[in-house]
């Protein structure tokens, strides 16, 4: 009786067991097929030194660099990406020849940032200098003229004082 | 150390304190909310006038001009992309809550590096170069996006209505390397994303 009972049970499992199994296999392919959409959106055929020259121009920005000084190297940026658009519909000798542009041009990039770095951040440390030594000037004039005010508004109530005259009423 | 010498101490240390947290202020750069405008404008740059004849059916061959947009305020030099999609009906828009793209085809996809403040603008012209319609199904099979024919799968609609272009903001991520959907402000994602219907029923 519970042999057969078992065997009862079983063969009501075997259908569930599959569509469990089923299931998991489809919500497992849509997700690994989701992953694979995603992706493929976000390979992009940009060389490596696109990054590095943007990190060492938002470091150049960083350091104090102004929009004005830091155009040029966004200008050479765009050049280069326009370089990097040509070489994708390119055949292989001319594909080479822009690479090797790109990797010019992203290294003059590379090399201004980093001297517009270091000019800026020296101009930053000066002024940053200058502004707190201006504060501690500005602090020592405006005592200076704290105490010539109240020393002139001392003599000036003594002045007053001696100015007074008892009237009778 | 007399009383009058005494309180010019004391003023002066105060003046000091005022002095040096004004140069403090006005050395130290404000933090400011990071974010990116995006916007599309029609054929007269305006927010109107976005199909021929202001006809949302749009015929084969009929150029639509359209102006896209980004303006940075991310307070730094960014690699943004503008991805174009055409999706339908069905296809799920990008998701706002979970920061995903659109799983619409990609159509074409255009970059450029921008500097903070600055916006960056160009004229997106297009046109349906090549459709199909059969048993009540319009494909559209190819675009012609600025002179640069574009083949296309899979963009499909009922007797052609309901199409629409999905213009999704990427910006470049320097950690790994990639464009990603949307940027990041802190900690939290952010996402910017357009989308502008019209029916293609007069192809066939």
């Amino acid at each position: 009786m519970w042999s057969w009972q078992k065997r009862l049970n079983e063969r009501h499992m075997a259908p569930i067991r599959r569509l469990v199994i089923v299931l998991s296999t489809t919500i497992l392919f849509l997700l690994v097929l989701r992953a694979t959409i995603v992706s493929s959106q976000t390979a992009d055929q940009l060389q490596p030194g696109f990054g590095q020259a943007l990190s060492s121009v938002r470091s150049a920005q960083t350091a104090g660099a102004t929009p004005n000084e830091i155009a040029p190297l966004v200008s050479l940026l765009n050049k280069a990406l326009k370089l990097n658009d040509q070489a994708a519909n390119a055949d292989s000798q001319m594909r080479s020849q822009l690479q090797t542009q790109i990797s010019q041009q992203l290294a003059s990039v590379e090399a201004q940032a980093g001297q517009l770095e270091s000019i800026a951040s020296q101009r930053t440390f000066t002024s940053n200098v200058i502004a707190y030594l201006s504060g501690g000037v500005g602090a020592l004039i405006a005592t200076l003229a704290y105490a010539y005010g109240t020393s002139f508004w001392r003599k000036y109530r003594v002045k007053r004082t001696f100015q007074m005259k008892i009237s009778t009423k | 150390m007399s009383l009058q010498k005494r309180t010019l101490v004391i003023v002066f240390i105060t003046f000091l304190i005022v002095f040096e947290m004004a140069a403090y202020v006005a050395t130290t750069p404000r933090p400011r909310e990071q974010f990116y405008q995006l916007y599309v404008l029609g054929a007269n740059h305006m927010a109107a006038d976005y199909y021929p004849n202001d006809d949302p059916n749009i015929r084969m061959g009929d150029a639509v001009r359209w102006y896209v947009g980004v303006t940075n305020f991310m307070g730094s030099v960014q690699l943004v992309e503008i991805r174009v999609k055409l999706g339908n009906q069905t296809i799920q828009p990008p998701d706002d809550q979970h920061a995903f793209p659109s799983q619409a085809p990609l159509v074409t996809a255009f970059h450029r590096f921008i500097q903070g403040n600055e916006t960056w603008e160009f004229p997106f012209i297009w046109q349906i170069s090549n459709a199909t319609s059969s048993g009540g199904i319009v494909r559209i099979l190819g675009l012609q996006i600025s002179n640069q024919t574009i083949q296309l799968l899979n963009s499909s609609a009922h007797n052609g209505y309901n199409f629409r272009l999905i213009i999704e903001l990427w910006t470049w991520n320097v950690d790994s390397s990639s464009f990603e959907f949307g940027w990041f402000a802190g900690t939290e994602h952010r996402i910017a994303w357009l989308q502008v219907w019209f029916n293609a029923t007069a192809v066939h």
